[in-house]
């Protein structure tokens, strides 16, 4: 249905404005013609170069083959002539006019990112030069990108670009990865920003079609978890990739913009002759750090080893006799080394009228967990075609796909790094009986990890198509329109294969239960499929005019339209048969899953833009969105944006000062923008449904515990930046700062509502979020010579994070991990809040480098225990610490009367800050590139290492069985105790310090050069990713996160593969 | 002048552009909507079903941790079980953070929100009256046990279940939350009475509940918590007690407290042979309803669960024939003129009873009886030590601890406090007690 609105006021007179000031113009008639070709220093003859007569309103664009001409009003004398446009640096050519005639040709040199003059595409069809955005957009250009041979764009883009923070979640060869633009962004919806890629909106969800099974995570709250859908795009395929940090860039993009923008631009055929590349990597991946394990002699009670050996000795405190013991690593049973290669060929060329890129791709990479392992076939064709002069199409086709060969994620307890925290290490995992089958394993039938390893399967298929389609006209001078069509289509599979176990595991793992193995339990099967298909269309038009001799107008339309639709498949059951693999063999079938969602949504803008003098530069915009998601009265956004940038050393006044010498560029810039989140709910999550189960061979229709609001509206950020750019010594050293204010109103949030309404909680837009910070990038070249150079880039981020306002002054998230995961109002996003030891006056907890408490500053029990804080909560995050009282089992104390479990902010997984050194060295042929991560003041949840306290694998186990700490020093509890005794509840314990520094990237490069007559080039190249971490974390790797992608649970260790550290040596040849 | 018929014409069309948007609805197949649900006798049974579902598969479990963990039936097996653990110490350990406490809370409070829609829309839209006796009647067992619940845990329950978010309930004494669970069986059983309820709802609802024995019961029983002994001696008299009505369970919906608690022995067990009872009211070691509850395993904890507990599609009673048996007993010594020998008789019924005689198989078989002074407070005694045993684990002691005014030191705690989020979210909320 179509809906014409009546303008507001305030609309009318914006447009009104801009109508005016165009038409207050008259135009003039030429009298010399300027004409001539430009081309590349490549040998291409680009298209879309502005070319315009130096501080004059007189210029033009180049037609397809790198031709121009135009007429100018100017009289004899010396001028210059400014090309600027995509890709290329601006390049100023001098000439006379003395007749009616004059020739002028340019070659262009292609540009190194970062550069003033370079030209970025935020969404619209002509782009825009750097040096006119009051905004900061960082581009990455490819050779950047690969040197650390990555198996993601967005691992790639790791440290790359200021304002980001790019997390890998987890160490698999398809592990997801979480990208942070300025912050978290949302509570409730996601704060992964917005992909396109060549213009295509590419879906980056994380579709759980494996780990399907319902008490997977207990009905917890896990988080996203799994690969995310970016993993389909292959980096080598991509020429930049260029990331808008917030609602000041972004506010173009609109609805779907509130987490940022990364753009990936893939790679394009130039005309020439067929350039084939051919490269190829192969990789070796291990085990960076190995944890120590327990390695006491003893153990607490029961038997040596069997189906009656205690396996949770230490958190059975009423067991004190002692059982000699051996002690194994496990870990060696789950890790292993991995190989993996990758390679690429891609063919290019073309002529002045048709161009063409081809590339084919196949990854496959093992994982250091045994028996996984990720390959992806890519294929890829861009090809763009001129019609004639004014009329060119581009058609892009990639088709992928990726199989994962998966274990068990780490939320589960029959995950292979889970399998191993929860065993006490003194069973003989290995043995077996007579039949070869492996034997339960202590009092609790838990899995055998080398049945995870060996006999389970997990596999998810993915099959992606990703097709561009654009058309470009110029039907006359100064405009130009642009169609964009972009069709993600996806179907992904998943399948879990769980045969029966032939011991005894309980039935909550799928075992067969306590003591039997229940053959209509033993075992499990699924197969999951999630299909998407998201269409998006986007028209554009552009029109450039010069208003009078100093002042040139960009006006900008556009539309765009996206459909998604969504379907999600899910078949499970368990007590299998033998050998079938398929859920067809299980004889119980588990309810499964049928899911469908569908929503569009569509939006129009108007951008104006005015230069003056190629000094000033203005920017204005109005962006009108709507979505199918929310309901009709919250339905319509309107967003807006103004940005300003002002190049200092671009006027007289600069020139006149006598600082250009050394001086090349100062720019002040100023940017305001808004966004939402047009796709911030579920595609009905607006109605109240009753959702359908079987029950009782009946079916239930389930109210929801959310009180729906069809009332909901849409999120809304509101940006502001302030930015300095700065560069000196004819450009070898350049200094950016970007200063922003990042504000999320109407903040969605489940928030509670009081149980006794009958809901938990309600849908609602009552919160506020708050992200402020400044990013710097400072590089430098402090040798050039001709043989030898050496450039370094610094990026610093700084961002602080504040909930604002959610309703409420504390909502509690219960975590699988057991994460104490809140949202405080006046603190950042997802702290951890909980139980704590208690301190006294002026105490301070600290642990040692084993992770056991530093006992100065706590209070201890009689038997020189820690003791949990008692008090009194006055608030949230006030309270008042109140001692034991005498009393209570063997005299240990009990807490005063009235005395509670206090609670405080125990830590913060956001960073205060990160930072990123990277040196590279040119030496003839010889570069050496290295890129040092940093990560400083973000906490890490580390249920693991209390995991493997409480089991008996750890070391502070190790410490209380030997005697080293009294018996009961981790877990008192006891029949007669009331009140925990020992440090295993308090959840500080489990807080670490995340603070790390990384050896991101190593590379190494020789470019031999020529070799022969068919080689033009061949390089080979030997890189390493993450190849040593400095850091006090007491687990594997402070980098990765059991809550996968997940906007709120961040920072938790639970189960998570550890991040590997990986070599490749590789070659790239070019024919 | 082409020039500028061109900016206008631009500037047109982005205005037209800017102001004119599509927008489009697209309808949910996945669930259905709330009007529809309501205006079809169907959809309301489907809603009534799901309140099975809910009690079955989430209340009743929450309710069996937190009660045993909280009176010493349950020992800890894994404290990694935060609430567990905690519920487990006790005391001040408990409060308003408690998970398990929290989904007591709101899992009961749904249940007697989702039971009042249920009602509500029965009365209006269902024409068949036998069939609107059947909702009704099937409804009111779950809002009944759910107001029952929230009264054993807390002094106070909210007045108004369903209360607008902008106006929370006020709160009422558990008294007046038992004689609602009451009340809300009486009108149940008026619609009964008026028409019986029809074969086609019994056939539209899982099969294991008689509706109107559990209504009874629970009316007995609920009586007998708000102190009505006589309105529960009648009730507890018109039960069949040779009937059962259980939550059965198949291998789609496994049985919760078998496939979390018992297999995976992970979570608690049984604390011994002793029920958790003090010395003097210890069941014999001879009593056949200790094997019944528990088995013995070689490795610790060595007690551990059986009963209505030990297999996935074991079905778990609503109530124990002996439970209304046994307030019958509670009801005659507690009567204005207490009736000691009859009390003694049903006793003694109880104690020599086989397993196999009992309709749900739990049986003492203490061929000796009763065998102590038959006054009051002594038969009292009695009926709290074999209600403690009959019904071991079924959420009904603390409520028993308070009633037979046993001593704090038997019991972990006697009232919960009420957990954050209703206090965080509704003024009314009460004061926490201190034990």
């Amino acid at each position: 249905m179509m809906k014409v609105n009546l303008m507001r006021t305030s609309k009318w007179k914006n447009l009104l404005m801009v109508f005016l000031f165009c038409i207050s113009v008259s135009a003039i008639v030429a009298q010399v013609k300027i004409v001539g070709k430009v081309s590349s220093k490549k040998g291409t003859q680009p298209d879309g170069i502005s070319v315009q007569v130096k501080n004059t309103r007189f210029g033009t664009a180049t037609d397809n083959v790198g031709n121009f001409a135009f007429n100018a009003d100017i009289k004899n004398g010396n001028y210059t002539l400014v090309f600027s446009g995509v890709g290329f640096e601006t390049s100023e050519v001098a000439f006379t006019v003395s007749g009616k005639e004059v020739v002028v040709n340019a070659v262009l040199t292609e540009a190194a990112a970062s550069k003033l003059d370079e030209v970025i595409v935020t969404g619209t069809s002509a782009g825009t030069t750097r040096k006119q955005l009051g905004s900061y957009v960082a581009t990455v250009k490819a050779e950047d990108l690969n040197k650390g041979v990555p198996s993601n764009a967005l691992q790639a883009l790791q440290g790359k670009t200021a304002g980001a923070q790019i997390t890998q979640n987890s160490g698999d060869p398809a592990g997801g990865l979480s990208v942070r633009l300025r912050g978290v962004s949302s509570v409730n919806s996601s704060s992964e920003p917005l992909y396109i890629v060549d213009g295509v909106i590419v879906n980056n969800s994380s579709p759980r079609v494996t780990n399907t099974q319902g008490n997977y995570d207990g009905g917890n709250f896990v988080g996203v978890v799994g690969q995310s859908r970016i993993v389909d795009i292959n980096p080598a395929d991509i020429e930049r990739i260029e990331v808008l940090n917030g609602a000041a860039a972004a506010a173009i993009y609109g609805s779907r913009a509130n987490a940022g923008v990364i753009q990936i631009f893939t790679k394009r055929g130039v005309s020439g002759a067929p350039q084939i590349t051919f490269t190829s990597n192969v990789m070796f991946s291990s085990l960076r750090k190995k944890l120590d394990v327990n390695r006491a002699a003893t153990k607490f009670g029961g038997p040596t080893d069997g189906p009656t050996a205690q396996t949770q000795d230490i958190l059975t405190p009423t067991l004190t006799n002692t059982t000699a013991v051996s002690r194994y690593d496990y870990q060696d049973l789950i890790f292993g080394n991995a190989t993996g290669t990758d390679n690429n060929l891609s063919i290019s060329g073309g002529n002045d009228n048709t161009k063409y890129f081809f590339s084919g791709s196949y990854f496959f990479n093992q994982g250091i967990i045994r028996n996984t392992d990720f390959q992806r076939f890519s294929f890829r064709s861009n090809i763009d075609q001129k019609i004639n002069k004014w009329l060119s199409l581009n058609l892009g086709l990639n088709y992928v796909n990726s199989n994962a060969n998966e274990k068990p994620d780490g939320n589960s307890f029959f995950s292979p790094m889970n399998a191993v925290t929860i065993l006490g290490n003194f069973h003989d995992l290995q043995s077996r009986d007579g039949l070869g089958n492996l034997k339960t394993i202590g009092n609790l039938g838990r899995v055998n990890p080398i049945t995870v390893i060996d006999d389970f399967k997990q596999k998810n298929t993915t099959n992606r198509i990703l097709t561009n389609f654009g058309v470009k006209l110029k039907p006359i001078q100064n405009l130009t329109i642009d169609y964009t069509m972009g069709i993600d289509n996806y179907s992904q599979n998943g399948t879990t294969f769980m045969p029966p176990f032939a011991y005894n595991v309980n039935a909550a793992f799928f075992g067969g239960g306590t003591t039997t193995t229940d053959p209509s339990l033993n075992g499990y099967a699924s197969a999951g499929s999630s299909n998407f298909f998201g269409i998006n269309h986007d028209l554009n038009a552009t029109y450039t005019t010069n208003l009078n001799k100093d002042i040139t107008s960009v006006t900008q339309v556009g539309f765009s339209q996206q459909y998604e639709r969504n379907t999600f498949l899910l078949s499970q059951g368990r007590g299998l048969a033998p050998f079938v693999q398929t859920v067809n063999g299980a004889s119980t079938i588990i309810a499964g899953s049928d899911s469908r969602s569908e929503l569009s949504i569509s939006g129009t803008f108007i951008q104006q833009n005015f230069k003056y003098r190629n000094q000033l530069f203005v920017t204005g915009a109005i962006r009108r969105d709507a979505s199918s998601v929310f309901g009709a009265d919250n339905r319509n956004q309107v967003y807006s944006k103004a940005n300003l940038s002002y190049v200092l050393s671009s006027t007289e006044y600069w020139k006149k000062l006598g600082v250009s010498k050394w001086w090349d560029l100062a720019k002040v810039r100023i940017a305001y923008g808004e966004s939402g989140n047009l796709t911030g709910i579920g595609a009905y999550d607006r109605f109240n449904t009753y959702q359908a189960s079987s029950f009782g061979s009946r079916t239930a229709l389930n109210s929801s515990s959310t009180l729906a609001n069809t009332n909901v509206g849409p999120e809304r950020q509101k940006e502001i930046e302030f930015g300095l750019d700065l560069s000196f010594l004819k450009n070898r050293v350049t200094f950016t700062l970007n200063v922003y204010d990042k504000k999320v109103n109407d903040m969605l949030l489940n928030r509670f509502i009081a149980p006794s309404t009958g809901f938990s909680s309600l849908l609602d837009n009552i919160g506020n979020l708050q992200n402020r910070g400044f990013e710097m990038v400072l590089t430098g070249m402090p040798i050039k010579t001709k043989d030898f150079s050496w450039e370094i880039t610094g990026i610093y981020n700084h961002n602080r994070n504040e909930v604002l306002n959610i309703g409420a002054s504390l909502i509690q998230f219960g975590t699988n991990g057991g994460a104490p995961v809140a949202l405080i109002q006046g603190q950042p996003a997802g702290v951890f809040y909980g139980t704590f030891f208690m301190t006294g006056s002026g105490g301070n907890f600290s642990k040692a480098s084993n992770g056991l408490p530093n006992h100065s500053g706590l209070v201890l029990s009689p038997a020189g225990i820690p003791r949990t804080a008692y008090g009194v909560q006055n608030s949230v995050l006030g309270y008042t610490q109140v001692d034991f009282v005498a009393g209570g089992p063997a005299g240990q104390g009990n807490p005063a009367p009235g005395s509670t479990l206090l609670r405080k902010v125990i830590g913060d997984p956001n960073p205060k800050y990160t930072t990123t050194l990277t040196n590279e060295f040119n030496y003839k042929k010889l570069s050496l590139r290295f890129q040092i991560d940093a990560t400083y003041g973000n906490s890490v949840f580390n249920a693991d290492f209390r995991t493997r306290q409480g089991v008996g694998n750890g070391k502070i186990a190790e410490l209380e069985q030997s005697g080293q700490l009294p018996r009961g020093y981790i877990s008192g509890f006891s029949t007669t105790a009331t009140v925990p005794t020992g440090i295993y509840a308090i959840e500080e314990w489990r807080v670490d310090d995340g603070s790390n520094v990384r050896l991101r990237e190593l590379s190494l490069s020789y470019s031999v050069g020529k070799v022969g007559k068919f080689l033009r080039d061949l390089s080979v190249n030997f890189s390493g990713r993450n190849l040593i971490v400095w850091t006090n974390y007491i687990g594997y790797d402070p980098e990765v996160n059991a809550g996968g992608q997940s906007t709120l649970l961040r920072g938790i260790d639970f189960g998570t593969v550890p991040i590997p550290r990986t070599f490749s040596f590789g070659i790239q040849a070019k024919f | 002048m082409k020039k500028i018929f061109n900016k206008i014409t631009v500037l047109s069309l982005a205005a037209i552009a800017l102001f004119a948007s599509c927008s489009k609805e697209y309808s949910n197949p996945n669930a259905a909507s709330q009007p529809d649900v309501f205006a079809s006798p169907k959809g309301i049974t489907g809603v009534a079903v799901s309140l099975q579902r809910s009690y079955s598969l989430g209340v009743h479990s929450a309710m069996m941790s937190s009660c045993g963990l909280s009176t010493n039936e349950a020992l800890i097996v894994n404290v990694g079980n935060v609430s567990e653990a905690l519920l487990f110490n006790g005391g001040a350990s408990v409060d308003g953070n408690n998970g398990l406490l929290g989904l007591v809370w709101i899992n009961n409070c749904k249940v007697v929100y989702d039971a009042n829609t249920v009602i509500d829309a029965a009365v209006r839209n269902i024409p068949d009256a036998g069939y609107r006796s059947g909702v009704i009647g099937y409804a009111s067992i779950f809002k009944a046990l759910a107001y029952g619940n929230l009264s054993m845990y807390w002094e106070s329950v909210p007045d108004t279940i369903g209360a607008p978010v902008t106006t929370p309930s006020t709160f009422i004494p558990r008294s007046q939350g038992y004689t609602k669970a009451v009340a809300t069986i009486d009108r149940a059983l008026a619609f009964i009475a008026a028409s019986p309820i029809s074969a086609t709802f019994t056939s539209d609802v899982p099969a294991g509940i008689d509706i109107v024995n559990t209504l009874q019961a629970l009316k007995a029983r609920y009586a007998l918590y708000a102190g009505n002994i006589a309105t529960a001696l009648t009730a507890a008299n018109a039960v069949d007690i040779t009937k059962t009505s259980v939550m059965n369970y198949d291998a789609l919906n496994p049985n919760p407290v078998f496939i979390t608690v018992t297999s995976s022995n992970n979570i608690y067990q049984p604390l011994d042979s002793t029920l958790g009872l003090p010395l003097t009211l210890r069941p014999a070691l001879t009593d056949a309803r200790i094997p019944f509850y528990t088995t013995i395993a070689t490795s610790t904890p060595r007690y551990r669960m059986n009963g209505f507990w030990n297999a996935t599609t074991r079905a778990i009673p609503i109530y124990l024939p002996d439970e209304v048996r046994l307030i019958r007993a509670e009801c005659l010594l507690r009567q204005a003129t207490p009736d000691a020998a009859g009390a003694k008789t049903i006793i003694d019924a109880i104690l020599q009873q086989a397993p196999a005689a009992d309709a749900l198989g739990v049986g003492a078989s203490i061929a000796a009886g009763y065998t102590g002074t038959v006054d009051v407070p002594n038969l009292l005694n009695e009926v709290y030590r074999n209600r403690c045993i009959e019904l071991f684990m079924s959420t009904n002691r603390l409520e028993d601890v308070r009633r037979f005014g046993r001593p704090n030191a038997e019991t972990k705690r006697k009232n919960f406090p009420y957990p954050f989020r209703e206090r965080d979210n509704n003024p009314n909320t009460p004061a926490d007690p201190a034990f």
